[in-house]
């Protein structure tokens, strides 16, 4: 992308607000997750590891809060009082919400992450030059840093684990932000296929790693554009618009069963990421 | 003294602009210096022979015959040694010349012949052989040679190929930005796609 051609389309790229007269044409990638399926098993962090090369940074550097889960179980105890909780840890996967109006974007210095025309938030490593600003903006807390030069120096990846690094996605330096991407090299494989065949991207032909791998199918991931897409009937169901900072579920009365819910939702940031409240109770 | 500060000033700032016009300077995107480095191959490939025009002692072999993965393949991969093979069991006539005995030496000891990469892209980029192919020459009929060769250069002049484009960012995205007709009949046109991740991963 040149300078010019930033400057020109500068709208296309800075998503202020969502608005209806520029709606997403072919694509608009979107996630739900269901809290009541989720187990906290941490597979999906796992397999995020394994797929976009992601360095294991130790105890030590963790405790620092150098780790790099793209995404992570967030756990939560509602104690209430009591020593232990009635209902042992809810869980939550935490992952970049893709924010239609993200606020990491506004804020980078050098233009490095940009909204594509297919609704990611996306990061430019090569741009990067380790402000770190967007990760201070980032209400979520889902950009990760590369403090150490991983790769070569930490040689978290010694012959032969450099064989089992993922060949599409990029082994990030020393100084640049990384994030979630939604498998992006995954959705342009499955894009450009599609376009071959003229035609979109059918909902299931990509998935990505972590709702590959969730063994209770608490994930699903797919095209909002698309009518048949399950996670946009999903959205539907629950009746969360992308484009709206408050939700029916906000408003209903008790007897409403919404679920739908996307977190932080009201510094309007747009996420596309929507959660489904956990229901079950009393898991001890 | 106020007024020889702000003279410095100027002039500190003359000196840095100009210094920075000259490093800014647009440089040609293709000139004749412009070309890759020269790269030994095992075996020295006439591209000329294979691909080159019947008047100037060419077979006029299709790219796509040898290099048959770039229309469906994001790598355009390397020929096997099976597709040499494969013609070259039946062409006598070159069967001793010293290039054809080497590729049997390879052939008979069951080694793939140790090509050297010519076109190297960063590992941060992603280029996608198959969808140019598609657009280029199955949608708007381009014929191969010249929609391999706008990456790729005049390959059919050449023995060993060599790099002839940059093969840079800017240089990608001078065609990204321009307009083309969709496909060979129709009038509307599109440019390629210009957002950072269609290319970096």
């Amino acid at each position: 992308m040149s300078i010019t051609n930033l400057l020109e389309n500068w709208s296309d790229f800075r998503q202020q607000h969502p608005s209806d007269d520029r709606p997403h044409r072919e694509y608009k990638w979107a996630m739900s997750i269901d809290l009541d399926s989720c187990t906290g098993c941490n597979a999906c962090s796992v397999a995020c590891y394994a797929e976009n090369n992601l360095p294991v940074v130790g105890k030590e550097k963790f405790a620092h809060g150098h780790s790099h889960h793209w995404i992570r179980i967030e756990r939560y105890w509602d104690n209430d009082g009591r020593e232990f909780a009635d209902q042992g840890a809810q869980f939550l996967p935490m992952l970049c919400q893709h924010c239609e109006s993200a606020p990491c974007e506004t804020v980078c210095p050098v233009g490095a992450t940009n909204h594509t025309a297919d609704g990611l938030n996306s990061q430019v490593y090569n741009r990067c030059v380790g402000s770190r600003y967007c990760n201070a903006n980032c209400p979520y807390k889902v950009r990760y840093f590369n403090w150490y030069n991983y790769p070569t120096i930490d040689n978290v990846w010694p012959e032969p684990m450099n064989q089992q690094l993922n060949p599409d996605v990029t082994v990030r330096s020393k100084g640049v932000m990384e994030k979630c991407t939604f498998c992006v090299q995954r959705l342009t494989v499955a894009k450009s296929d599609a376009r071959t065949k003229g035609r979109s991207v059918l909902d299931g032909e990509v998935q990505t790693a972590c709702q590959q791998v969730c063994p209770t199918g608490a994930i699903s991931f797919g095209n909002l554009v698309d009518p048949e897409a399950k996670v946009g009937k999903q959205w539907m169901k629950q009746q969360v618009d992308l484009n709206k900072d408050k939700q029916a579920k906000d408003a209903a009365e008790e007897a409403v069963k919404l679920r739908g819910y996307r977190i932080l939702e009201e510094l309007r940031t747009y996420p596309s990421v929507m959660y489904l409240e956990q229901l079950r109770e009393s898991a001890i | 003294m106020y007024c020889f500060l702000r003279l410095s000033v100027l002039l500190v700032g003359l000196i840095a602009s100009a210094g920075s016009y000259a490093v800014n300077a647009v440089q040609p995107l293709t000139t004749a210096d412009d070309l890759g480095p020269k790269v030994e191959q095992p075996i020295e490939f006439p591209h000329d022979r294979h691909a080159g025009d019947a008047a100037k002692g060419g077979m006029q072999i299709n790219c796509m015959y040898c290099h048959t993965y770039a229309r469906r393949s994001i790598v355009a991969g390397i020929p096997p040694l099976q597709k040499c093979i494969g013609c070259h069991q039946s062409i006598e006539s070159v069967r001793e010349t010293p290039r054809i005995k080497k590729l049997f030496e390879y052939w008979e000891a069951k080694k793939a012949v140790p090509w050297k990469k010519v076109h190297d892209l960063p590992d941060f980029v992603r280029f996608n052989h198959e969808r140019h192919i598609q657009r280029f020459v199955f949608a708007q009929n381009k014929p191969v040679q010249e929609a391999c060769g706008y990456c790729h250069g005049d390959v059919k002049t050449m023995t060993v190929a060599r790099r002839q484009k940059p093969l840079s960012m800017g240089w990608c995205v001078s065609c990204h930005q321009k307009d083309h007709p969709v496909d060979a009949t129709s009038t509307k046109t599109t440019h390629g796609p210009n957002d950072c991740w269609q290319c970096h991963k």
